[in-house]
Order: C-alpha cells, then sequence, then structure tokens
C-alpha cells in the first residue's frame, strides 16, 4: 500500500505541474494590450465572448482597470492564503497588470469566491494541493473519518481525497469564465467577472459588496433583449455563464442590476396571486392588506407542502399566431403541467383542454412595446422562448394581457409553475442575505407600503374568497345570496339551542372555533426547507460544480 | 353480595335474573343466566358469566354489548343502575376485536382483526399500526359499496384474501425493524408476502377491469362515494359493522404530513396507489399531457418493482452521481500505468459514429425545404451532432453541425413497421431546426436516442447514466414489439412476458378510446425519458406530486343545498377551502378559506351546517347527498390537521380530533 501511495504522490506532482503547464500555455497569449475602441462609440456588446481574452480584448480602457484592480485585490487576498503553499514568492508574480494573468487564470478563481462563499474558501486553503514537497502531506486527510479505518481503508481515503483534489484542480484549470458588464440603475457600468459555477444569486451579492446597496430582495440580474424588445429577471438559482452563453457574439443583449419589485411580489403579496378576485370589478382600488399571519400560512400552504400550489389563472389573452400579425383572443388556463387553451366549441374542463406550451424549455420574458412593434391590442405581453432563440422566429409565442395586473399574475404563476419551490427558497435566501432575522419583519414595511408601479390593483376580497371562476353574474348573485344569509342567520343559532333537540347534551361541541393553527413557521419551513439541494457553493462540498463532470475543455 | 337466599329459597335481596347471551350477536347464541342487583358492578358481572360460562379461553378481549342502546359497557366499575340495566336488557357477551375484511387502497383485501368497540378514529389507528401506515388522522374506513347482484355469471374469480388476524402488535413501541420490515410481519411467509403486497405497487390493472369498471360521469357520481364515510367518532358496532363485513381503507383528508419514503414504504405505495387508481378511474380530470406522465411514471414503477430494483434512489444528485464516475474513471487511471495521458482519458467522450438517413425540414424565414431522406455520415461527439456526406469527408467541415444542448427529442417509432426515427428539435438562435434521424433497427436506434436524450441535458455519452438509459429504450421498443395494447395481444417469451406491459393499462379508459397502443406507447415513451433515472420511491412521490399539483385534486363533493337556494348545488371540501359548486355546469360559483373561517355550527335537527366567515359572511347549507355530520367532520378534521406540527412528530391529539369532529351523539 505504501508503495502505490508513493505513486500516486508521484503522479499527484505530475499531474498537478501538467496542470501549472497548462495554465501557463493559458496565459502565455493573455497578454493582449487592451485594445482601445474609439471613445464615444456606443458599447454595446458586453457579454457573449466565449473566452477571456476576446472578452477582455473587448474591453474599453477604463473598464479594464476597474477590473484589474478588482481581480489584483482578489488575488492578492487569495493569495495571502495560499502563500504558506506556495514556494514561489507571490511578489514576484504581480506586479504590472498585464503580467497579472497567467496566474489568474489558475488561482484566480480561487479567491474570487472569496466574498461569494466564505465557506468554500477556507476549505480550499485547507485542502489546497501542497507542491511534492509540502509539509501538509503528512497530515491526515480532511475530514477526519467518524471512526478509526484500518490501514488500507485509511489509504484508500487518502486516494479518493488525493483524487478530489486532482479533480477540483484539474476543473478550475478548466473554469470558464465570463466578462460580464453589467448596467446599473444610473446609466454606469460595472464588468464583473463571472466563472461558470456562479449562480445570479452569487453574482448578486458581488454586486451587493461593491454598489453598497442596500441589499433588498428586489434587487436582480435584468437580461434585456434589445433586438427582440423583450427583457426578464434572471433566477437567483440560475446560472449566469449559461444564460449569457446562449446569446451571440455580435448581440446587444443587455446585462442590468436594478430593483424590480416583481420578482418577488408573490412572496410579499401572497394574496394579489392566490386569493385573487377577478369576478369583482376593481372599483374599489383596494391593495387588500392581509395581515402577516395570514400571508404566512397562504405562503406555507402553496410552497411548503409535499408539493407547490400553482396559482389557479384563466381568462381570456390574445395570442399572436405563428408567424403572422394577428391576434386571436382565447381562452387560457394556467396549470403546473403547462399553459391550456381552450379548443373552439369545448368546455374547459380537463379533459378537453389542448396544450398549448409546457415550461420545460422555454422562458418567460416581458414583452416590451409590443404594441409599436406588433400591432398587438395592449402593451402588456408576455412572451414565452427557449432560451436559446435570439431572432425573430415562429417559434417565439406572444401573449398579450388587458391590464398590467393580469400580465404580472401570469409571468408569476408560470415562474411558480416553472421553478415551483426553488423560487421560494431563492427568496428566502434573498431575505437572508438582505439581512433580516425573520422575513415576516420584511413583510411588514412591504405591506405597510404596497407596490405603486407592478401591482396597482390589488382587489382580493376582504374575505379572502378565491375567485376561480366567479363570473360578474354568479357575483351579484352571490352578493344578494350573501345578505340573505347573513340576514336570516341569527336564527339558526338559535334554532341550534331550543327547537326539538331531544337531549340537551348532543349540543355543539361542535360550535367551538376552529382553534388558530398555531404553527411557527421556522419551524415548518424554515431551516428545513432553506438547505437547497446541493445547490451552488453553500453545499458540503464547495468545488462541486452543479453541473455535470468533466466540463468542456476551455475552448482553444 | 347478590342472591342472598333465605331456607326456604326465597331471595331477601333486591336481586334479580339478568341473562347475557355469549358471542357475537345472535339469537341463537348460548346465554348465562346470573342473579345481580342493581348495584353490581359491570366488573364483578364479566367474572360471574367467565364462571358460568366454565370453559377455559381467553376471555381478556369480551365485553358487553348492549343491544338495544347500541352500547358497549365499558366502564367496570360502573354499576348495572348507572347504565341503567335492567332486566329487560339483551346484553352479549363477546370480543371487542372482530375480524374484517378491509380493501385497500391498492385494491387488494386483507383481513385482520379490528376494535368493534373503540371509537373509529383509534380502531383506524390502530389498523395503520398494524399496516406500519404512519399519521392515521388522515385515513378512515368507508362502507363498501352495495353490490349489485346482477351479474352471476362472470363471477369474479377468488381473489387471493391476505390475512392477518392472527397478527398480535405488543402495544405502545413502534414497530421495530427486522429484516428490512416491521419486525411483526416477519413472522411467516404468508405475513411477509402480505407486507410486499402492502409495501410495493401492484402491476397495471387489466384494461378491460378497467372499462368495466364504474366511473364517475358528472359530479354528482363523484358525491356518491363521499355518502359512505363511516362516523370516526363511533365505534363499529355502534355502525352497524359485523364480524367479516367489507369495508374500505382509504385516505380520507388530503393533506399528507411529512411524506418520508425511508419510514413510510407502506404509506407511500398505499397513497401511490389510491392516486393512481384515481387517475385511471377519472376521479379527477387531467389533461392528455398529464395523462402520459402518469402513465409514464406507472411504467416505470411498475417496471422497478418488478425487477426487484426496489432499492435506494439511484442518484440524489446527477452532479454527484458524475463525480462518482468521474473518479473512479480516474482511479482506475491512477491504479494502472502510470500513465500520462490521464487529462486525455479523463475528457476523452465516447462518440457515434454512422451512417443514417436524415431527413431535414428546415425553416427559414419564408422558405420552406423539403429534401427526403437522405443517406449521411453522422458523427455525435460530446453533445454535437455533425454530418458529412460520406465518411471520406469526415475530417472536412460538416454539412450541417447542431449543438443538441436544450433541444427536443421526440422518438417516432413504429416497431412493426420497422421504423427508428428520432425528430429533434434543435434551438439555435434564429429559432428551431427540426431534423429527423432515420436508425436502421432498435440496437441503432437505441444507442442514438439515448444520447440525443442525455446531449438535450447537456450530458455527453460519458454520463453514467448512458447504458441504463440505452437499455430503457430497448426494454420499452420490446414494450411494443410485444404488440402491447391489443386484447388479445400474447406477449412472445417469457423475458417480454414481464416487459409486455398494456399501456392502456397506465391510462384511463377515455384514452383508451381516443388512442390506438401503438400510438399511445411512443407518447408515453417520451414521457418516460424524464422520469427513467428515478428510483422507486422518487417516482412514487412524483407520481403524488403531479396528482397533488392537478386543479381538482383532493376535493370531496357533496351535495347540498344552500340557504334561500331553490336547487341543490356541489360542496367541494378541500384541505384548504370550500368550494361552491354549480350542479349543472361545474362551474365554481364561490370559494372561502378554512382559515378565514370562525365558527361553524350544525343544527343537527334540521340537518344544517351553518359556517361564519371573517367579516361577518355567514354560509348555511342541509346536506343531501351524505349526512351534515360527514361534512361537519371533514370540516373539522382539515381543521384539526392544520394544527399538526413537525415538532410533535407522530403523537396524535385525539381528544382535539374527537371534539372538532365529534360533537353530535352522546356516548
Amino acid at each position: 500500500m505504501g508503495e502505490s501511495n508513493e505513486d500516486i504522490d508521484q503522479m499527484f506532482s505530475n499531474l498537478l505541474g501538467e496542470m501549472d503547464l497548462l495554465t501557463q500555455s493559458l496565459g502565455v497569449d493573455t497578454l493582449p494590450p487592451p485594445d482601445p475602441k474609439p471613445p464615444g462609440a456606443e458599447f454595446n456588446y458586453s457579454v457573449g465572448f466565449k473566452d477571456l481574452n476576446e472578452s477582455l480584448n473587448a474591453l474599453e480602457d477604463q473598464d479594464l482597470d476597474a477590473l484589474m484592480a478588482d481581480l489584483v485585490a482578489d488575488i492578492s487576498e487569495a493569495e495571502q492564503r495560499t502563500i504558506q503553499a506556495q514556494k514561489e514568492s507571490s511578489q514576484n508574480q504581480r506586479p504590472p497588470t498585464s503580467l497579472e494573468m497567467p496566474d489568474f487564470s489558475g488561482a484566480g478563481t480561487l479567491g474570487y469566491g472569496a466574498n461569494v462563499a466564505a465557506v468554500s474558501v477556507s476549505h480550499y486553503e485547507y485542502d489546497l494541493p501542497p507542491p511534492p514537497a509540502d509539509p501538509m502531506v503528512d497530515l491526515p486527510p480532511p475530514p477526519p473519518p467518524p471512526e478509526p479505518l484500518s490501514q488500507e481503508e485509511e489509504a484508500a481515503q487518502a486516494k479518493a481525497d488525493k483524487i478530489k483534489l486532482a479533480l477540483e484542480k484539474l476543473k478550475e484549470a478548466k473554469v470558464k469564465k465570463l466578462v460580464v458588464k453589467v448596467h446599473m440603475n444610473d446609466n454606469s457600468t460595472k464588468s464583473l467577472m463571472v466563472d461558470e459555477r456562479q449562480l445570479t444569486r452569487d453574482v448578486l451579492d458581488n454586486l451587493f459588496e461593491k454598489t453598497h446597496c442596500d441589499c433588498n430582495v428586489d434587487w436582480c440580474l435584468y437580461e434585456i433583449y434589445t433586438e427582440l424588445q423583450i427583457e426578464r429577471i434572471f433566477e437567483d438559482h440560475e446560472n449566469v455563464v449559461e444564460v449569457l452563453s446562449d446569446w451571440t457574439r455580435d448581440t446587444e443583449n443587455k446585462v442590468l442590476f436594478l430593483e424590480k419589485e416583481e420578482k418577488y411580489a408573490v412572496f410579499k403579496n401572497p394574496q394579489n396571486f392566490y386569493l385573487d378576485n377577478k369576478g369583482k370589478k376593481d372599483g374599489k382600488e383596494k391593495n387588500e392588506k392581509m395581515n402577516a399571519k395570514n400571508k404566512e400560512s397562504l405562503l406555507e400552504e402553496s410552497f411548503c407542502g409535499s408539493s407547490i400550489i400553482v396559482p389557479e389563472l384563466e381568462g381570456a389573452l390574445y395570442l399572436k399566431e405563428d408567424g403572422k400579425k394577428s391576434w386571436k383572443r382565447r381562452y387560457f388556463l394556467l396549470r403546473a403541467s403547462g399553459i391550456y387553451y381552450v379548443p373552439k366549441g369545448k368546455t374547459k374542463t380537463s379533459r378537453d383542454l389542448a396544450c398549448f406550451i409546457q415550461f420545460k424549455n422555454v422562458n418567460i420574458y416581458y414583452g416590451i412595446q409590443c404594441k409599436m412593434r406588433y400591432k398587438a391590442p395592449t402593451d402588456y405581453c408576455f412572451v414565452l422562448k427557449h432560451p436559446q432563440i435570439q431572432k425573430e422566429s415562429q417559434y417565439i409565442k406572444y401573449l398579450c394581457c388587458d391590464d398590467a395586473r393580469t400580465l404580472n399574475q401570469w409571468v408569476m404563476g408560470i415562474r411558480i409553475a416553472k421553478y415551483g419551490k426553488t423560487l421560494y427558497d431563492n427568496y428566502q435566501r434573498a431575505v437572508a442575505r438582505a439581512g433580516l432575522a425573520s422575513r415576516w419583519t420584511n413583510l411588514g414595511p412591504a405591506s405597510a407600503a404596497p407596490p405603486s408601479t407592478g401591482l396597482k390593483a390589488g382587489t382580493t376580497q376582504a374575505n379572502g374568497q378565491i375567485p376561480q371562476a366567479a363570473h360578474s353574474v354568479s357575483a351579484v348573485l352571490e352578493e344578494a345570496q350573501r345578505h340573505a344569509e347573513t340576514a336570516k342567520d341569527k336564527k339558526p343559532a338559535l334554532g341550534n339551542h331550543d327547537p326539538g333537540a331531544p337531549r340537551a347534551h348532543q349540543l355543539p361541541k361542535s360550535s367551538l372555533p376552529p382553534p388558530p393553527p398555531v404553527r411557527r413557521s421556522s419551524d415548518v419551513c424554515g431551516s428545513p426547507a432553506t438547505v437547497p439541494r446541493a445547490k451552488g457553493p453553500r453545499g458540503g462540498f464547495p468545488a462541486l460544480p452543479d453541473d455535470s463532470l468533466p466540463p468542456p475543455p476551455p475552448p482553444p | 353480595m347478590a342472591g342472598m337466599k333465605t331456607a326456604t329459597g326465597e331471595y331477601i335481596d333486591s336481586s334479580w335474573e339478568l341473562r347475557v347471551f355469549v358471542g357475537e350477536e345472535d339469537p341463537e347464541a348460548e346465554s348465562v343466566t346470573l342473579r345481580v342487583t342493581g348495584e353490581s358492578h359491570i366488573g364483578g358481572v364479566l367474572l360471574k358469566i367467565v364462571e358460568e360460562i366454565k370453559r377455559k379461553q381467553d376471555w381478556s378481549d369480551h365485553a358487553i354489548w348492549w343491544e338495544q342502546k347500541r352500547q358497549w359497557l365499558l366502564q367496570t366499575h360502573w354499576t348495572l343502575d348507572k347504565y341503567g340495566i335492567l332486566a329487560d336488557a339483551r346484553l352479549f357477551f363477546g370480543p371487542q376485536h372482530r375480524p374484517i375484511i378491509l380493501r385497500l387502497p391498492n385494491r387488494r383485501a386483507l383481513r385482520l382483526r379490528a376494535s368493534f368497540s373503540q371509537p373509529l378514529f383509534q380502531a383506524v389507528a390502530a389498523i395503520c399500526r398494524l399496516l406500519s401506515i404512519r399519521h392515521p388522522e388522515e385515513l378512515s374506513l368507508l362502507r363498501a359499496p352495495v353490490k349489485k347482484e346482477k351479474k352471476k355469471k362472470d363471477k369474479e374469480q377468488e381473489e387471493e384474501l391476505y390475512d392477518l388476524t392472527k397478527v398480535v402488535l405488543a402495544g405502545g413501541v413502534a414497530p421495530a425493524l427486522f429484516r428490512g420490515m416491521p419486525a411483526h410481519f416477519s413472522d411467516s411467509a404468508q405475513t411477509e408476502a402480505c407486507y410486499h403486497m402492502l409495501s410495493r405497487p401492484q402491476p397495471p390493472p387489466d384494461p378491460a377491469l378497467l372499462q368495466r369498471l364504474p366511473r364517475p360521469s358528472s359530479l354528482l357520481d363523484k358525491t356518491q362515494l363521499h355518502s359512505r364515510w363511516l362516523d370516526s367518532s363511533r365505534c363499529l358496532m355502534q355502525q352497524g359493522i359485523t364480524a367479516g363485513d367489507m369495508l374500505w381503507l382509504r385516505f380520507k383528508y388530503y393533506s399528507f404530513f411529512d411524506l418520508d419514503p425511508k419510514t413510510d414504504p407502506v404509506r407511500l405505495t398505499q397513497l401511490y396507489e389510491q392516486a393512481r387508481w384515481d387517475m385511471l378511474l377519472e376521479e379527477t380530470d387531467c389533461t392528455e399531457e398529464e395523462m402520459m406522465v402518469f402513465a409514464a411514471l406507472q411504467y416505470h414503477i411498475n417496471k422497478l418493482s418488478q425487477s426487484g430494483e426496489v432499492g435506494e434512489p439511484t442518484g440524489t444528485d446527477p452532479g454527484l452521481d458524475d463525480l462518482d464516475a468521474a473518479l473512479n474513471n480516474l482511479e482506475v487511471k491512477l491504479e494502472g500505468s502510470a500513465a500520462t495521458d490521464v487529462l486525455d482519458n479523463l475528457t476523452t467522450i465516447p462518440e457515434l459514429k454512422d451512417y443514417l438517413r436524415i431527413f431535414r425540414l428546415t425553416l427559414r424565414p419564408r422558405k420552406l425545404t423539403l429534401k427526403g431522406y437522405r443517406q449521411h455520415w453522422v458523427v455525435f461527439k460530446e453533445t454535437t451532432l455533425s454530418y458529412y456526406k460520406s465518411q471520406d469527408e469526415a475530417p472536412g467541415d460538416p454539412i450541417q453541425q447542431l449543438n443538441l444542448k436544450g433541444c427536443e427529442v421526440v422518438p417516432d417509432v413504429n416497431v412493426s413497421g420497422q421504423k427508428f426515427c428520432i425528430k429533434l428539435l434543435v434551438p439555435s438562435p434564429e429559432g428551431m431546426s427540426e431534423i429527423y434521424l432515420r436508425c436502421q433497427d432498435e440496437k441503432q436506434y437505441a444507442h442514438w436516442m439515448a444520447g440525443c436524450r442525455l446531449a438535450s441535458k447537456g450530458r455527453t455519452m460519458a454520463d453514467s447514466s448512458y447504458p441504463s438509459e440505452v437499455q430503457a429504450i430497448l426494454a420499452f421498443l420490446s414494450l411494443q414489439r410485444t404488440g402491447g395494447g391489443g386484447s388479445g395481444g400474447h406477449p412472445q417469451g417469457p423475458d417480454a412476458a414481464a416487459e409486455g406491459l398494456n399501456p392502456y393499462g397506465l391510462v384511463a379508459p377515455r384514452f383508451q378510446r381516443k388512442f390506438k397502443a401503438k400510438q399511445l406507447t411512443p407518447r408515453i415513451l417520451e414521457a418516460h425519458q424524464n422520469v427513467a433515472q428515478l428510483s422507486m420511491s422518487e417516482a412514487q412521490l412524483r407520481f403524488i406530486q403531479a396528482w397533488q399539483s392537478l386543479p381538482d385534486f383532493g376535493i370531496s363533493y357533496i351535495v347540498v343545498r344552500f340557504k334561500g337556494s331553490r336547487k341543490d348545488e356541489i360542496l367541494g371540501i378541500a384541505n384548504n377551502r370550500l368550494i361552491r359548486i354549480d350542479l349543472a355546469v361545474g362551474d365554481v360559483v364561490k370559494t372561502w378559506r378554512f382559515s378565514n373561517m370562525r365558527q361553524w355550527n350544525v343544527n343537527w335537527d334540521i340537518r344544517q351546517v351553518a359556517i361564519e366567515f371573517d367579516e361577518h359572511i355567514n354560509v348555511a347549507f342541509s346536506c343531501v347527498s351524505a349526512s351534515c355530520r360527514i361534512v361537519h367532520e371533514y370540516i373539522g378534521g382539515y381543521i384539526f390537521l392544520s394544527t399538526r406540527e413537525r415538532a410533535r412528530g407522530e403523537e396524535l391529539d385525539e381528544d382535539l380530533f374527537l371534539q372538532l369532529t365529534g360533537g353530535h351523539e352522546a356516548f
């Protein structure tokens, strides 16, 4: 066993050496002089580059400088940590910015994660592949096995650990990175290095650090397809590089960093999505203020059960017909399995419905100015398309709603159907990130100051009646009925006590008020719910990538 | 002591004779006569009876049933006077636990002993403990529907009846696990078989049977079932159940707490079975697309169950799986010769190369090019498909190169016609391009298909799931070859018999009418690719979740007459709300949520339920299709279920349940 161990060690150092070579070779040509673009020219293509050189090449001077400053900071941080492991003085490697790159591609990612996930950094530190002669080799492998293992097992364990290490190192050498130019609210831009393992959440956290904004949950990355005039919010669990790789090289698409209250509107005011009463006229402008407790139970019911509940949503929408200019009005229904419509001459029972689209392969976008561009009946449009489609195509589906409220309900409903519980997990993480101990303290102010732009007509019934198909006629009937009932209902209460009740003691034990459910949110859905299924770098094993191994080799 | 006499034999105390029949309610039963007074305690009477019978037997389970009052005399310290028993009382001294036949959610019949003296709630809890189903509060018993005696001819063949009447559970403690099952099941081969029946999904039903079984054709039909629920607060005896009766055990409340594949194999399976039958018998409506997913899951679950791979989750996290695969890969390399090309080997990905016929349907704006199938040399590497005119040109530029990541893969297969096509809908910045790959035979098809599917998920054929995917496709094709479907399709060969599923057994009968089997199979196959990697319990859970996310899920329908209304309407009761539904059209008129409910009252005399919601909204209705007790119990039950907390675990607040659901009858 000892011999084979040595062999392994030997191999290991070979491997590391090889990787160094690899990174070196990657680095060799990474030093193009930044190609200054003519100042004042509109700078459109922020991303879409498949490799680092190119993206760096495309950067403007000041961008590059800023980026470099970032990188240097990050790297020096990383190096501080790895310094004892590295024989060479890091000082030598680091002076002028232009010489930075070779080192960066190897270790940069490492340092870059610093502010994103401290956990992973510290783990790295411990785990870092030491150079062959390092004293750390003799240390017992982390993590210490819970029970004493036999020698063989121990050796096997050590080997496995080393292999893991090697794999991580390999992966790092191959990690794809993009320089993303993010447009800020104030029309400024920031360039960020995003590696392919980073989720939107990580990038947002990164941006929080850089911008010192208030970090509230509404901040999001937002993609705009300038050409198609569609846009959408990045979901926090989405892999940024993956999304951006769908863009074409010459794309005019942009990434924005801004606040959108639509992002988590459903969690702030679930009643607007789950208890909306369409039957009632929007006459009384009441954004129904549900109390926090009811909201909590509604959310818990909808998102914390064994399966999530998609808001019941149905109604007539306009559909832009494939490849044509006309819009056709159809009755659509949202189900967990997709969007359906009622075929001509059929009823809206489940068995008659025809499937319009399922969500697996499409993303949902807001359509901008569809009225102008596509002669849509209103400007409240949403668009479904495969993320890879970048040009106009008959495979892009345009739907148009009567008003903004309906639009927001559909978009949110579709997001819930598509992403399910993940959306709620994202929200809870965002809340945690916003530095709030409990999401309810956040909900308080949120409901006190109801959103003014996004959802203006929050007309939920005071009693929280779910509308479903409540149409105005039935609503009127209902109203009458209710009056009748309220008027008469005093009597049965009495009747309950008197008339022919043969035995008095059988009387209503049942008239107990239903005990208010005493639930503690933190127990039921808090801690267990927020633990993501090994998503993101916070899982137990830091370097574990989300997607499969091995990652494609970097483009030559 | 009762029965003091003078020397002449006259009784001098106020004692009288009490006659007690021994056995279950049976006029012919043997009887004993005792001398008692009004002050005699029940316990004393019991002792005397046993003495009188003079038979050695374990009488511990016996108690006295008072027939006229339909009541058990269980308070042994009560006197006869306190109970109000006089000489004319018809009393039966019989066992409290009697055998009944349970029709389980999986439609199998099981004989066991149930308590006839405890409130049904407790009796069900005991049954569930025996069957090792957690959270018995979610289940209850129904009377079996009255059998129509018309068809004597096609007497259903004697079905297998499992028997658990001899099994005795140690009280109190949770049953320990032994050999992978609760210890009390491992006593004999027979009980072991019973556990397997309980914990493993049943094979798909015979499509013909499915056709024959009654299905609800309207909302009104769906109300029938709910009139048969037994009363949770009264015992079986009080509800007219006699020994040997058939009762249905079903999940009554659609609020499933803390489903856990590890601790709940029986519960999960039975719930899955109930959901499956619910879908197959069209109790809950779904769309075509949804039905295909349900069918695919059933197929998958059945396959796993037959192959015995009940086993562990195959991969909780695909990423982890990959890592393992890569690690193994690397390990092999490291163990072998000191290869220097570790990097190469790691990144080497198997590829497929072959001549295939390709049919392209390119939809460039305004232009539709149609070309027939042409032979091409196709190379499939990583997630990219490239094709060339011929093999010789392969090193050069391909005619077209398609990255299949994110593409849609649709099988277009007709086994009997020997047509094995793969339809690919490949996204590109310009839109989608459609391309058909035509393979020569099943084997080629399975390999390419599996590759395409993985590629569409962004994985390569190096993925650990590739071989199993190939196998799954072959298996499915063989299912089609055995002429699955049709009425008399006899599977060929022993192997096929296991696989030769009839797709009609997986879908509701209305799809049997709508589709031919060979149309159905590819659609199920298509849906199957998304679930093929699930383990059994994951697949069951997925089925249950898909069931739960149907809009009509978990609504119990009851015909009611709202106060002030002239026509009957339907009241739907779900786990969080009450729904008023138009009887004729089926439209939802109004919904009230339990969270806004203040209180509800039942007037037992006029059979009316009155409910008060927040903001003084009052609703009242009388129950037509079921007794108002059932409605009351449903509402109270759901309120009760919503008070459950994870922290409390499995402890059951029985008093609260009975308080919320009972209260209408004096015990």
